[in-house]
């Protein structure tokens, strides 16, 4: 046979060349899948190959500013199934079976269960955040059954130790552990969630666990801690403070405190009311009156809409309001800086025309003017008049931009969501400006307030209200620090150093308007406020102050809406429960107490009161005057008699040279007197109609009879102690 | 052609680390299917190819020691015949083995047999045989060519009527390059291209046979869960090999993705464990076997042995090609298998013989060995 033609190899060659070409084709092919396309293909097969369950980061704790806990989490678990694997052979158990066994456990219905470990998906939550007790009972039932596909995930649960107390600062956090409500938690969750970690188990086709392959775990990054200014002792004084005035003073629309470092503009208190509980915020709130418990359905939209508009919302923040007579402090800076008037420039309180009003603008005190008066007096004396002329002087233009200055045109930028905008007119008239200098016809929000007051008192500087102090890690370094601001400076330290005499003034000057919020030793200072509303008969009283008044330490705004008591003014209810708020807050920051003589001369001497039971008259009497206490005797006065019962009892304290009384016979009971009606009365008048009928008295304030103790007459042992509450009611706006 | 000499050693060598590197991997991609088919055996798939590799070494080495000389009329056209029975026979229920559909095996006791794999070895006896006999060039198409084509179109038709259709394919190819190494006008294939790829065209458009396949072919995407499955799960492993691969044992596809990863998709796991390197290196080596079957195929001592030669390198290079090609979604999906990887006893063992002929003609072939 011949060999192949020459023919035949050159087709084989050929042959060879296109074999060749296509194999290169191959090649390029395969380097495109690989390195092109292989990183999206990578990823895309990971999806199918793996699945993932979810380990939740263990979020930051929020601590007040001296490192007490306002918000923790608790480590809680989390049941749930890989239905896949509940459906492979591996498992001993039917679905059923599963169902049956988790649904004592977990106190759920067993077919709610069964749908869940049944359905066509890699993984479900079956509960979620179940008590440790829980927990163990299914994780021994996992084992005594040697069950497959259940699976016990940590979890996180959010926890607020002091409930109510800051609830508007802290917000809540939701199922996802996500913060809510615009508060801390809302503001701070990207710090505070931290990222979360996975366990992966490779899984085949079927998406049953691949045999022999461990679970891989990628830990979770647990999220940073927030450090608030907030000081979680001076919150609890103003809260528990704010609290009883709205219960005093029949305060129906809630009310506001704001404690701030002027230096800084730390928030040392911010306090909202009504506010909730933290721990069970979808409840149905206690403090809001006409709300039905039977058809309250928590988390419905309803509630839920409820909740917001009330107890939910931060009505520090969010709601604004006329600021009334508090707005004064701004005007006689804004004066002052401009030269327009000092301390003792005459001027006076009688009506004043303004262009553009048939009206002219009164004095709050019509009919019964303050007349001629310093301007120092004007302010003590609160008259409008006197605030329309600065103003007036000033001009629209200079007015305004002292406004803007002050920051009232400008969110605050407080680390919180939903602060309210401040509404001033677009284009002011003089009308708007007249009645703008004494705090009417534009709002604000309390904050801005309190903040623009950081420039009155702390040499001009306007400070930004700092709420976040810093965000430290898990071991507890200082990750981030937030710096106090300076926005800007408004007015001189001279300025400042003024208005700071002339707000003391305010409160130090028996008859002054702010007088409510005099506290003996310490050097209050501020300015009152009431102020109209839109709604008939609606009020708010406010009082905005400061301590002490020649190196203020805090200042303090309180706010009360709507009080329907004994008095709607500022300088009755406002200014003493900002009064008392700085008294609280001056001693816990253990400011030393500096007495004036006034205060030595006005202060009571309080004494124990003796056991003189057993004893004979005689002997009792003296045993008292000793004591500084006077005596009055029922029954038989004579000095050998025996005493058998006193009143006040042993080891009561009560002021000095009140009356005890001695019963020398066995009382059925004790000798009952008509409480007197006190009304408008001044101190002397109060006590003197109190010891006739035997009655003590525990005097508080100064002033006129503003509310006693019980009412005209309910009867009252004799010998007790009787509190009476004295307000300058002839001059309090 | 006293003195014979040793055969060919390169193709030799390529061939065992070829069919070493294809036991690798039926073992690592067989493993989690056996598992799952046969009560937790790992090793039930790999035994079998094994048994059916070592087997296969020993003909492979009997028939490159058989004088091909000894192929003649009788033993061709025996082996022909054989084949086209068996094909026959394979369609008849009872005697034909039906596996997912399709009717391609006979069982032989316990071992299945595909009579197709036979017919692809007596199809290039048969076609060398008779081409190498010829006295006169192939001129006329009716005249000439017809009869071989009048073979080739009855084993394609057979193949059909199994549904087999890459055998088909593979078995055209196949003849189409002996015809074209024998002589055939390239006129000639012109003429056939244009009824064929009429039909097709036809095909394409007026049934419904090819779309699924097309449409997976040009949007696996469109359809995951159902005919772009197989292609999206294959890119899903040979896009998550890389440079390196996973490493050997560590493909994630196997598990379950790729049904029958050990079959016609070996490939993608291969290229998933061992990355781009491993995939060039399996291209090298069929490259390095495509050049030493050609090169015995030209310097073969006749035309009878050239051919058989062109033949088998052709099958071997046309199915691993058409393999490597469908597994990387080059060209629509088919089920062909991988020589020397794809498990499966009949086509390893009829490979295997088919090198060993390859390697008998190399003894007798005239050129320098290095």
């Amino acid at each position: 046979m011949a060999a192949p033609s020459l023919a035949v190899k050159k087709r084989l060659i050929f042959m060879l060349a296109a074999f060749a070409v296509i194999v290169a084709v191959l090649m390029v092919r395969l380097a495109f899948i690989q390195f092109v396309q292989g990183t999206e293909l990578q990823k895309q097969a990971f999806v199918q190959q793996n699945r993932g369950r979810i380990i939740s980061p263990i979020r930051g704790t929020i601590y007040d500013r001296n490192g007490k806990k306002l918000a923790i989490s608790v480590q809680v678990a989390t049941i749930t199934c890989s239905p896949n694997d509940i459906k492979s052979k591996s498992s001993k158990l039917t679905p059923d079976e599963v169902a049956d066994g988790l649904a004592p456990l977990l106190s759920m219905d067993r077919n709610q269960i069964k749908q869940l470990i049944t359905k066509k998906t890699d993984y479900v939550t079956i509960k979620r955040k179940v008590d440790k007790e829980t927990e163990d009972s299914v994780r021994k039932w996992i084992q005594d059954k040697k069950a497959v596909g259940i699976n016990i995930d940590e979890d996180a649960k959010r926890y607020y130790p002091n409930s109510n107390l800051a609830s508007h600062v802290l917000g809540f956090t939701g199922n996802d552990n996500q913060g809510l409500q615009g508060g801390i938690e809302d503001v701070m969750e990207k710090y505070l969630k931290g990222v979360p970690g996975k366990i992966l188990s490779e899984v085949d086709a079927k998406r049953e666990a691949i045999p022999l392959d461990t679970e891989k775990r990628i830990d979770a990054e647990d999220g940073l801690n927030v450090v608030l200014t907030i000081d979680e002792t001076i919150q609890y004084l103003a809260s528990k403070t704010l609290d009883k005035a709205i219960a005093d003073y029949k305060v129906k629309q809630g009310g506001v405190a704001i404690v701030i470092d002027p230096k800084t503009g730390d928030i040392l208190a911010l306090v909202s009311k009504p506010d909730y509980d933290l721990n069970n915020p979808y409840a149905l709130p206690k403090n809001v009156e006409g709300l039905d418990a039977a058809s309250w359905v928590e988390g419905s939209s309803d509630t839920v809409n409820i909740l917001s508009k009330s107890v939910w919302r931060d009505k520090a923040i969010s709601d604004t309001y006329e600021p009334g007579s508090t707005f004064k402090s701004i005007t006689s800076s804004a004066g002052l800086e401009e030269g327009i008037v000092t301390p003792d420039t005459i001027t006076s309180d009688f009506p004043i025309k303004v262009t553009g009003w048939p009206k002219p603008i009164y004095c709050w005190r019509k009919g019964r003017e303050h007349g001629v008066e310093t301007f120092r007096e004007a302010v003590i004396n609160s008259c409008n008049p006197a605030f329309v002329k600065v103003a007036q002087s000033l001009g629209i233009d200079r007015f305004y931009s002292y406004v803007k200055a002050f920051g009232f045109f400008d969110k605050t930028g407080i680390e919180l969501k939903g602060e309210g905008k401040s509404i001033f007119q677009a284009k002011p008239k003089e009308i708007d400006m007249a009645v703008a200098s004494f705090g009417q016809r534009f709002t604000i929000t309390p904050l801005q307030l309190a903040t623009a007051y950081t420039a009155v008192v702390n040499g001009g500087k306007l400070m930004k209200p700092r709420l976040v102090k810093e965000l430290t890690d898990s071991d507890g370094n200082v990750v981030k620090k937030y710096e106090p601001e300076v926005v800007r400076t408004v007015i001189s330290k001279q300025t400042s150093d003024t208005i700071r005499g002339i707000l003391e003034s305010v409160v130090s000057t028996p008859n002054g308007t702010g007088n409510g919020a005099y506290v003996k030793g310490y050097r209050i200072a501020g300015k009152t406020g009431t102020s109209q509303t839109t709604q008939q008969d609606v009020h708010i009283a406010s009082f905005c102050g400061f301590a002490p008044a020649d190196d203020p330490k805090i200042i303090t705004l309180v706010v009360l809406f709507d009080p329907k008591g004994e008095s709607y003014m500022g300088g009755m209810i406002a200014a003493p429960t900002a009064g008392k708020i700085m008294e609280d807050v001056l001693n816990y920051m253990q400011v030393e107490r500096k007495y004036t003589e006034e205060d030595l001369k006005a202060m009571t001497k309080e004494v124990y009161v003796p056991d003189v039971r057993k004893l004979s008259v005689e002997e009792a009497v003296s045993k008292l005057k000793a004591a500084g206490l006077n005596y009055k005797i029922e029954g038989n006065g004579n000095n050998k008699s025996i005493v058998v019962e006193q009143t006040p009892k042993p080891d009561a304290v009560i002021p000095e040279k009140s009356v005890v009384i001695l019963y020398t016979y066995k009382p059925e009971q004790q000798v009952t007197v008509a409480m007197p009606d006190l009304r408008s009365k001044t101190m002397a008048e109060a006590i003197d109609a109190l010891n006739r009928i035997g009655l003590n008295i525990k005097a508080l304030g100064t002033g006129t009879v503003f509310k006693q103790q019980y009412a005209e007459g309910t009867m009252v042992e004799k010998g007790q102690v009787v509190e009476v509450d004295f307000r300058n009611t002839e001059n309090v706006e | 052609m006293k003195d014979k000499k040793p055969f060919d050693f390169w193709l030799f060598i390529t061939v065992l680390i070829l069919l070493s590197l294809g036991l690798v991997m039926v073992f690592s991609a067989s493993a989690p299917t056996a598992q799952r088919d046969y009560n937790g055996d790992t090793y039930y798939i790999i035994r079998k190819q094994l048994m059916f590799a070592f087997a296969g070494i020993i003909v492979m080495l009997l028939a490159a020691n058989y004088d091909y000389r000894k192929y003649g009329k009788k033993t061709v056209m025996a082996l022909m015949g054989a084949s086209i029975i068996l094909l026959i026979a394979v369609l008849i229920p009872g005697i034909g083995h039906e596996v997912n559909g399709s009717r391609r095996w006979i069982n032989f006791g316990s071992i299945p047999f595909q009579p197709s794999e036979m017919t692809k070895l007596a199809l290039i006896l048969y076609l060398s045989f008779n081409l190498s006999k010829r006295k006169k060039p192939l001129n006329s198409f009716f005249g000439d060519l017809m009869p071989y084509l009048f073979v080739v179109g009855l084993i394609s038709l057979l193949l059909l009527l199994e549904t087999h259709l890459s055998a088909t394919i593979i078995m055209i190819s196949l003849s189409m390059i002996i015809l074209f190494v024998a002589g055939a006008k390239i006129r000639h294939f012109l003429i056939l291209v244009a009824p064929v790829a009429a039909v097709l065209a036809a095909v394409i458009s007026f049934t419904d046979y090819m779309t699924p396949r097309i449409n997976s072919y040009l949007n696996p995407w469109s359809s995951p869960q159902g005919e772009g499955w197989q292609t999206i799960q294959s890119l899903y492993a040979i896009g998550s090999g890389g440079l390196f691969g996973r490493g050997l044992g560590q493909s994630m596809q196997k598990f379950l993705y790729i049904p029958e990863p050990q079959n016609d998709y070996i490939f993608a796991i291969l290229a998933e464990e061992l990355g781009y390197i491993g995939v060039a290196a399996v291209l090298l080596l069929f490259m390095i076997f495509i050049w030493r079957g050609i090169k015995i195929a030209v310097h073969a001592p006749d035309t009878f042995s050239s051919l058989i030669a062109a033949g088998i390198t052709a099958l071997i290079a046309v199915q691993s090609l058409f393999n490597i090609a469908v597994v990387t979604n080059s060209v629509p999906p088919t089920g062909v298998s991988l020589p020397f990887f794809s498990s499966g006893g009949t086509s390893l063992m009829f490979f295997l013989v088919e090198v060993g002929i390859l390697l008998n003609i190399s003894r007798y072939s005239n050129y320098e060995r290095i």
